[in-house]
């Protein structure tokens, strides 16, 4: 018979439990899992400023200083 | 990486390629939420640039006080840009922006894949659009901050004045709705 602690899932320490980037109170209410189609569906929309407006801006800064 | 701290650092001391990198570092989760939120292309564009330039103005008369949270504060000017167009449109009486149709997807170029993918991925992409659209101004706003802008409950709070509670309840009416609006319009992941 093997010992419980190799064949029985192992317990995690406080410490070892990652929450980098989880934002816990919104863990907490559960919106993930709940809401997980709807999520889903934002994931397809991904806006980015065009080229163009970005190195106008840098322009106009290096203008500004 | 270097901290968004030590860029404005160097910058105030002359290094001026650090705030480009700033703006290189944040500049989609900015766009992301102006553009989603106001849905007018040139408009949100304008607000874009002048919220950098506001970001500037106040770094360089020492207004910035770091507590670590660069995106949060940029965020929170952002949100007062728009707050002002938005008071000024109200005192002009004008009727609001709503040609969000005009193409604003510029998003990942689709030029990789065949041309019915890209008409899923467009349509989608509208609908996703349309249904954020459909939102009460509130809870659109916590859905952007918090999804295209990445900000935590407390911050969004304290960007919208609200207490963290109200968030994300906003939050929580906003999965509802739009769930609700999934089914009205039948939007799902694949073309219909």
């Amino acid at each position: 018979m093997k010992p419980m602690g190799l064949i029985s899932t192992p317990f995690i320490t406080y410490q070892g439990i990652n929450v980098k980037n989880i934002d816990l109170i919104e863990d907490a209410w559960g919106f993930n899992s709940e809401f997980c189609d709807v999520l889903d569906l934002l994931r397809h929309v991904k806006p980015v400023p065009e080229k163009s407006l970005t190195m106008n801006l840098i322009e106009k800064i290096r203008k500004k200083i | 990486m270097i901290s968004d701290y030590e860029l404005i650092m160097r910058f105030i001391k002359g290094e001026q390629s650090c705030f480009e990198k700033l703006i290189h570092r944040h500049k989609n989760k900015v766009f992301a939420y102006i553009s989603l939120y106001i849905r007018d292309q040139a408009l949100a564009e304008d607000i874009f640039q002048d919220t950098f330039l506001k970001v500037i103005q106040s770094v360089k008369s020492g207004k910035y006080s770091d507590n670590g949270k660069f995106i949060s504060w940029v965020m929170r000017i952002s949100h007062n840009l728009i707050i002002d167009h938005f008071r000024r449109i109200k005192q002009m009486n004008t009727v609001s922006n709503d040609n969000y149709d005009s193409d604003l997807f510029n998003s990942k170029s689709f030029a990789e894949n065949n041309i019915e993918d890209d008409m899923i991925k467009r349509q989608i992409q509208k609908d996703v659009r349309n249904m954020i659209s459909h939102l009460p101004d509130d809870q659109r706003e916590v859905v952007i901050l918090r999804h295209y802008a990445g900000l935590s409950f407390k911050e969004i709070a304290d960007i919208t004045d609200v207490s963290i509670n109200t968030a994300l309840g906003r939050m929580r009416y906003a999965l509802i709705n739009m769930r609700r609006i999934m089914a009205e319009k039948k939007i799902s992941l694949t073309l219909n």
